[in-house]
């Protein structure tokens, strides 16, 4: 068996969920043993043109520049990979699609406006077909290795979208939202960072995105009537990374 | 006889937990934080006795969270069992979670004993420890589980001030006793006065003579919908769990792509995706329709099933609820304001009890001896056992089903498609929808696969027999079916008129369209065929429409006869309301069920249908038995 030829691509993000693919240096002496890195501008100086096996995008979509190219690339691999919640859902880019008038927030950032072509921020789906995705701000190593030997064997990886809560139990951390009263998002978050904020103290910030069947307009009354966050607290809260999606827009909306 | 009890001076305590901990290993309550949990005693002065309730029960020392099955090498391989069982003592386990623990022994021994389960369990003394102080959301009293233990125990512990009453619950636990002096009748009045003093302490109760018919009769009720806005489907309710057993199993392989392990991990029905078959089929999208599977689990289906409470008032899922979703709370509400009663009837599964010698989780190795393609997508295999003897023994009825390994890929629940009157093969007949189906189709003649059954109940060729026999069949829904024909066939004298009503999408996904001439020469017997679509180009003599528009045409009426049918629930539902039309009586229609199964053998939960086990009590059903479940089917 010839190995798979692997592409990674970038477009708006920061590049994190990239450097976590660097990071797993001695997974990934053995993944590139069996994979051919063929395109990765961050990794290596040489790269080879498409056609490719698998090719992984991280970041959103936010310009019509990026929106052709995302096209091309769709084209060009057998499986398409949204790497990152970027990808996945439009992740922290997309803040700015609920942030107002999108000119008067350009003049707030940008002082050179004539050159400026911004479209709202989406995940790569909103335009194209994704065969598989990788979540999390950034993705979860392990997640990425099971992925990539799952296409290896020809199969579905099956990950399971359940609630961070799931895996915060199972590692019996004191619960921060029902122990604590701080505003954790697990119960309604994608598992499969091995709750690794709730573990460290911190309350989960959603950044996997929606849990299936997340009810998340429930858990934003919560946050407003027993925890006392303000309307525009809750409203960051669930706009964050996964605002466009329409189960997290509705614990926006819901107070 | 009375309890031998004896008393143990906390200050001597530190000295009775080193006794322990020469030998094994002991685990008790600990402080984490602002909680307790279950954990590794160093020395006497870790454990917290004065703990109120634990995150985790103390089920994870038997049913751990993720349980290594076995671990392989290549697709058919084993290469080790899971974890070896040291042994251990669990020191300081309230009465609800000892009372949880005797419900798992009904799951996990009885019917094709769990190894690792009963490992664990032979290994553990159980050093209990009676509660003097009701927490914060249990309800114990509501099922005599609580605050007063009265079995399941090595040692049972009560505090009475100075000193602990230690009564004793086993010869194990007499032998951990020796040297302690004998409680005195003082000491025993104290410990019931503690007892009695907390019991009448705990207030919160479930306060319901026959749980199971008030849930029954309020299946539907608006509570059920005020809940399924609130509750968040994190699954913390049944993680947290005592008696919570349902589990996944999922292949992991290592950089190799070929070794690796299979383990269990706990799963829940409260998430989306617990019934999800191939082909991203979900049985229970609905969140209501799952908070009524756990809460209905825990307070009926449970004891149909095990004849054992499911639930035992622990209180941990109303603690860690973000939303305090409670069971007491929500039959309370229901009892305020219930349905007008009306008579029910409790579902009781068969007796059946299996209890091989052989772990239940290890397949056979099986030869593929034969490949027919049936249509693009759909294949019969003939497999015989790579073990003489072991073909040898094996036997199974008609309708009843395997479970199919490729160790890497995963494992999956297919019917036997021959019949048991062949003994030196057996076929099965599967659809290439997903990772293990896909996986067997690319496999060759003389390639090996694992298999383990046969399980489950199939259809009633015993009791069919001086009978009239129609069976309908839809799509790959012939497959459980064909045995029948075959076992009619072997033995045609002892049945009635026989017909067969089989329709598919199209003529090119019939199935066994070889054999049929051979059906139709089976005295007595009429095959009628038909398909909801003809392609252009593709000939048909034969009837089009959906399968019941073949009703007009036979000849089957429902005196004396028995209906069988398989295919897709839509079609079932059908088939079955228009034989009911026609005077046909759910006593005299069986139907094939499927859900999703991760183990065959009544340990994964994943099959549930309300009270009903798909895999064991069925897949084969008379519609009569599970046609009024409180979890609707069709
Ligand atoms: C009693 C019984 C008899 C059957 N008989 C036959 C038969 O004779 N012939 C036949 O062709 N089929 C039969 N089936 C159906 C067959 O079992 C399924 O088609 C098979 O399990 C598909 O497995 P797969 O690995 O190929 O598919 P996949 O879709 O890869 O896996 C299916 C299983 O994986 C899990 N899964 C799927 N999606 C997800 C997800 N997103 N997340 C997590 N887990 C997921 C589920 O547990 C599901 O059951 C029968 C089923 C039952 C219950
Ligand atoms: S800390 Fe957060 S993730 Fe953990 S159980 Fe509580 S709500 Fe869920
Ligand atoms: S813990 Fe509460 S919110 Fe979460 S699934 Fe259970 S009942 Fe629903
Ligand atoms: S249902 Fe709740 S109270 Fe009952 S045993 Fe389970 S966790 Fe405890
Ligand atoms: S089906 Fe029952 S045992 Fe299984 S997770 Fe649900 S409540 Fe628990
Ligand atoms: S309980 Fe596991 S398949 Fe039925």
């Amino acid at each position: 068996m010839a190995k798979p030829k692997i592409a990674v691509f970038k477009f708006s993000s920061c590049a994190g969920c990239q450097l976590s693919i660097l990071n797993i240096e001695d997974h990934l002496l053995d993944v590139a043993g069996a994979v051919d890195i063929a395109y990765c501008v961050m990794a290596k100086r040489e790269n080879r043109e498409g056609p490719y096996d698998i090719g992984f995008v991280e970041g959103a979509v936010t310009s019509p520049k990026e929106l052709l190219e995302l096209k091309k690339i769709r084209e060009e691999c057998k499986v398409l990979v949204a790497l990152g919640t970027c990808a996945c859902f439009g992740g922290l880019p997309s803040i700015k699609n609920f942030a107002g008038p999108q000119r008067e927030m350009e003049e707030r950032v940008y002082t050179e406006l004539w050159d400026l072509k911004s479209i709202p921020a989406h995940g790569i789906d909103y335009y194209v077909k994704v065969d598989a995705y990788l979540r999390g701000c950034a993705i979860d190593v392990g997640e990425l290795v099971q992925l990539v030997k799952s296409a290896l064997l020809g199969v579905n990886p099956h990950f399971r979208p359940h609630s961070v809560c799931n895996e915060c139990k199972l590692k019996e951390n004191v619960c921060l939202l029902v122990n604590k009263g701080k505003p954790c998002m697990g119960s309604v978050t994608a598992a499969g960072c091995d709750a690794l904020c709730p573990s460290l103290g911190r309350p989960c910030e959603g950044c996997r995105g929606p849990a299936n069947d997340a009810n998340a307009a429930s858990l934003a009354r919560t946050f407003s009537v027993d925890l006392g966050l303000s309307r525009d607290d809750v409203r960051r809260k669930f706009l964050k990374y996964a605002g466009n999606t329409p189960e997290f827009k509705k614990g926006a909306e819901a107070v | 006889m009375p309890v031998e009890a004896f008393v143990l001076p906390k200050a001597d305590l530190g000295g009775f937990v080193a006794k322990l901990k020469a030998d094994c290993e002991v685990f008790g309550p600990v402080a984490k934080d602002t909680e307790f949990v279950f954990g590794p005693v160093a020395a006497a002065e870790d454990l917290r006795l004065d703990y109120d309730t634990t995150i985790l029960p103390p089920k994870k020392y038997f049913h751990r969270p993720m349980e290594t099955l076995f671990k392989f090498d290549g697709a058919v391989e084993i290469t080790g069992e899971g974890e070896e069982v040291g042994k251990q003592v669990l020191f300081g386990v309230h009465p609800c979670d000892i009372n949880a623990l005797l419900s798992l022994d009904r799951v996990f021994l009885e019917t094709y004993p769990d190894p690792y389960y009963r490992a664990r369990r032979e290994n553990t003394v159980i050093i209990g420890l009676n509660c003097i102080a009701p927490c914060e959301n249990g309800f114990c009293s509501s099922f005599n589980t609580g605050p007063a233990m009265d079995k399941g125990f090595d040692l049972a512990l009560t505090d009475i001030g100075d000193k602990y009453v230690v009564e004793v619950g086993s010869a194990q636990g007499k032998e951990l006793a020796a040297g302690l002096a004998a409680a005195s009748e003082a000491d025993l009045i104290a410990k019931n006065q503690a007892l009695r003093a907390c019991q009448q302490k705990i207030t919160r109760r479930i306060d319901v003579e026959n749980p199971g018919e008030l849930l029954h009769q309020n299946v539907e009720h608006p509570k059920w919908e005020e809940l399924k806005e609130e509750c968040l489907a994190c699954g913390t309710c049944t993680t947290v769990c005592p008696t919570c057993f349902c589990f996944g199993v999922k292949d992991y392989v290592d950089l190799s792509l070929k070794a690796g392990e299979r383990p269990r991990t706990w799963d829940s029905c409260m998430f989306y995706e617990f019934s999800r078959v191939a082909m991203d089929h979900v049985f229970r999208p609905d969140r209501a329709a799952r908070i009524k599977q756990r809460i209905f689990h825990k307070l009926t289906y449970f004891n149909q099933q095990f004849e054992a409470p499911g639930c035992v008032g622990c209180g941990r899922c109303v603690s860690t609820c973000v939303k305090s979703i409670d069971p007491v709370e929500i039959v309370n509400a229901i009892q305020a304001n219930p349905n007008p009663p009306r008579e029910v009837k409790l579902y009781t599964p068969p007796a059946k009890k299996v209890t091989p010698e052989t772990s239940p989780w290890v397949p056979q190795k099986a030869v593929i001896k034969a490949i027919k393609q049936q249509t693009k997508d759909t294949t019969t295999y003939t497999f015989a056992f790579a073990d003489p003897k072991v073909q040898e023994a094996y036997t199974y009825d008609p309708g009843v089903f395997n479970e199919i390994s490729i160790f890497g890929i995963g494992e999956a629940p297919i019917s036997i498609s021959s019949c048991a009157d062949v003994k030196d093969s057996f076929d099965h007949t599967i659809r290439a929808v997903g990772n293990v189906t896909n996986a067997l189709a690319k496999l060759q003649v003389g390639d090996i696969v694992g298999i383990r059954g046969p399980y489950g109940v199939g259809w009633p060729v015993e009791e069919m027999k001086g009978k009239n026999v129609l069976l309908v069949a839809g799509g790959i829904g012939l497959a459980p079916l064909r045995p029948v024909i075959k076992y009619i066939q072997a033995r045609r004298d002892q049945y009635g008129d026989f017909e067969i009503l089989y329709g598919a999408r199209t003529p090119n996904d019939m199935l066994f369209t070889d054999e049929f001439d051979e059906w139709r020469k089976i005295p007595n017997t009429r095959l009628y065929l038909t398909v909801d679509i003809v392609p252009p180009g593709v000939e048909w003599g034969h009837n089009i429409g959906v399968v019941t528009t073949l009703f007009d045409k036979m000849a089957s009426r429902p005196e004396n006869t028995i209906m069988v049918t398989c295919g897709p629930e839509i079609m079932m539902k059908f088939v079955v309301r228009g034989l009911l039309a026609r005077g046909f009586s759910p006593e005299q229609i069986y139907v094939s069920l499927e859900r999703r199964m991760s183990c065959g053998i009544k340990k994964c939960g994943n099959c549930q249908i309300g009270p009903v086990f798909v895999c064991q009590d069925g897949p084969v059903f008379k519609y009569a038995d599970i046609k009024d479940l409180p979890e609707e089917i069709f």
